[in-house]
């Protein structure tokens, strides 16, 4: 994988991105959270000259007015189809803010701004992530205390009622993350277990506990299968215990409990915990951690469920840890990879399909 | 006296803590300042590319020269002392060792005792360990096994806090530092083990404003 260009963006760790129509948003400890336009910049653009001309400032559009935030920004989100991002802080309170009608060409009259439409209250301690419904519909929050809430958010995002807490994990959840085409939510925690949470009769419920790893898990990925039938949902999972595991709904048992079964352990390649993974539209699966490694896994053409490690780049923020990855598609709809560190860089890589 | 939690701990005297004097890396290190050690500095300043070149035509010494890649600052500091030295060279030099990691942490306070964690016998020498090529590019690794002095001791986490804070602080960000409690120390063992080296939990505390208050107290003795 080539490097395509590296963002200094931030003084502290980032803790998440989240890309959206051009756009990356950044969650930072540094209480601050950027927006930077990046969806012109692809793989063919390796040109020495143009990555020295290509002033970061130029790029920065906004920097969202950091006294929204007392702690750390956990986790960030753009809300499908919308210019609304979510962010989920240590403080307890999830964030929303808007650009309204936003085109791409405005960017050069410099008049982007974000503003604050609204502050979500109710976990009791730290935020830990925020994920958007594909239809933009629902907003789920995790948080330390060991509790998701999903809402249910107006269509201009300044209302949010929830509609349900779920509270059946036993300790501080990490992460949580929305299938790509249907109401189903996973949830990765500090108990070492993943739950799939399912809407029955208006109401959320857990349809089933992934238990496996050996570890807190960090972080989960449904994969982005063009078939949508439910018979063939798989998710991927990091984990404290360097792992990567890949699970599949399995049908339902007699008690209609959904039965997931851990399809395949990823080939290791980590030495440490994988903070996250994510799939690709064509499949591929990236993991990275603590340890500064960025690995891509392919899976077997002919045997189902048999993963091959097709790429793994060491050192991908020098010694720092990355704390996210997400694979993105830029304007001209050309998959591409990006990695956020402690070392407060946003890294942009090319990723070889073989 | 009630409010202890461990009211009668075992205390060491400072004169039982381990010390820099006996290690044989001072030769290189140059910490210790007798003449046949500055003598040996010289000699290493004389290092240049020639092959009349002292050092090189010393087989021995040049082993331990490489031994020891980046070349450490030569400087000669009779009178700088242990402490200061130590914290500015991380930047640049030496791979670090367990005895450079037991200084930093060696003289962190008891949370409940007027004592300091080495006294206490709560972090020894050997129960350090340090994996570092000395490479400034590399990721290296500190594990530091701690022992409460009782194993019921509620402030386990709180001890791991501060000596993970104290290391972070010090250490080049390469490090990682994992803290775990020696084998059967504590009742609740895995459970303190896991959120001392959860990265994200441990970040959160340091934004405690209670918790960092306390960790600093513990921390203001060091030197």
């Amino acid at each position: 994988m080539k490097l395509l260009r590296s963002f200094k963006l931030h003084n502290d760790k980032i803790w998440s991105i989240d890309y959206s129509s051009g756009l990356l948003a950044t969650a930072s400890s540094d209480l601050r959270i950027k927006i930077l336009r990046i969806g012109d910049i692809g793989s063919d653009d390796i040109d020495e000259k143009n990555k020295e001309n290509d002033d970061d400032d130029n790029r920065l559009l906004d920097e969202l007015d950091d006294s929204a935030h007392k702690k750390t920004i956990r986790s960030v989100a753009w809300r499908p189809n919308s210019n609304i991002l979510a962010a989920g802080s240590f403080d307890s309170t999830i964030s929303i803010w808007s650009k309204e009608d936003y085109q791409e060409d405005e960017v050069a009259g410099n008049n982007f701004s974000m503003d604050l439409l609204a502050i979500i209250e109710g976990h009791e301690n730290e935020v830990k992530s925020v994920a958007w419904s594909q239809d933009g519909y629902f907003l789920a929050t995790c948080s330390r205390d060991k509790s998701v809430w999903i809402w249910e958010a107006d269509e201009v995002g300044e209302e949010y009622e929830c509609v349900s807490v779920l509270q059946e994990h036993s300790q501080d959840i990490k992460h949580v993350v929305w299938h790509p085409t249907q109401n189903v939510l996973a949830s990765s925690s500090y108990d070492d277990t993943i739950r799939v949470w399912k809407e029955f009769d208006e109401d959320w419920e857990c349809a089933a506990v992934l238990n496996g790893h050996e570890g807190t898990v960090w972080c989960s990925d449904f994969e982005h299968s063009s078939v949508e039938k439910n018979d063939s949902m798989r998710l991927c999972s990091g984990s404290d215990d360097a792992k990567v595991k890949v699970w599949k709904f399995d049908g339902v048992n007699e008690d209609s409990e959904d039965i997931w079964i851990c399809e395949s352990t990823l080939p290791p390649v980590h030495s440490g915990p994988v903070y996250s993974v994510c799939w690709n539209d064509d499949g591929l699966i990236a993991s990275a951690g603590s340890d500064g490694v960025i690995a891509i896994y392919k899976e077997d053409e002919t045997l189902k469920g048999k993963w091959n490690c097709i790429e793994k780049n060491e050192k991908s923020h020098t010694f720092f840890e990355i704390n996210c990855i997400k694979w993105i598609k830029n304007n001209n709809d050309e998959t591409l990879l990006l990695s956020a560190s402690d070392d407060g860089h946003v890294n942009m890589w090319n990723v070889n399909k073989n | 006296m009630s409010e202890f939690i461990n009211e009668n701990p075992e205390i060491l005297d400072d004169s039982q803590l381990p010390t820099r004097k006996n290690d044989a890396n001072d030769l290189l290190l140059g910490i210790s300042d007798s003449i046949a050690n500055l003598e040996r500095k010289n000699l290493l300043l004389k290092i240049d590319n020639s092959v009349e070149s002292e050092v090189l035509q010393n087989i021995e010494l040049l082993d331990k020269l490489l031994a020891l890649q980046p070349v450490p600052l030569l400087v000669s500091d009779a009178d700088e002392n242990e402490s200061t030295d130590m914290e500015d060279d991380l930047e640049e030099s030496d791979p670090i060792d367990r005895q450079e990691i037991f200084d930093l942490i060696a003289s962190i306070s008891d949370p409940e005792h007027p004592l300091s964690l080495a006294q206490l016998a709560i972090v020894n020498l050997n129960n350090i360990e340090v994996i570092d090529s000395g490479k400034r590019d590399e990721i290296a690794h500190v594990i530091v096994r701690i022992t409460p002095t009782i194993t019921h001791c509620s402030l386990a986490t709180l001890i791991g806090l501060g000596i993970r804070v104290r290391l972070e602080r010090s250490l080049p960000s390469r490090f990682r530092i994992v803290i775990i409690l020696t084998k059967g120390s504590h009742q609740s063992e895995n459970q303190v083990n896991k959120q001392l080296n959860d990265k994200e939990r441990v970040a959160a505390a340091c934004e405690n404003p209670q918790l960092l208050g306390v960790v600093s107290n513990m921390l203001s003795t060091c030197k």
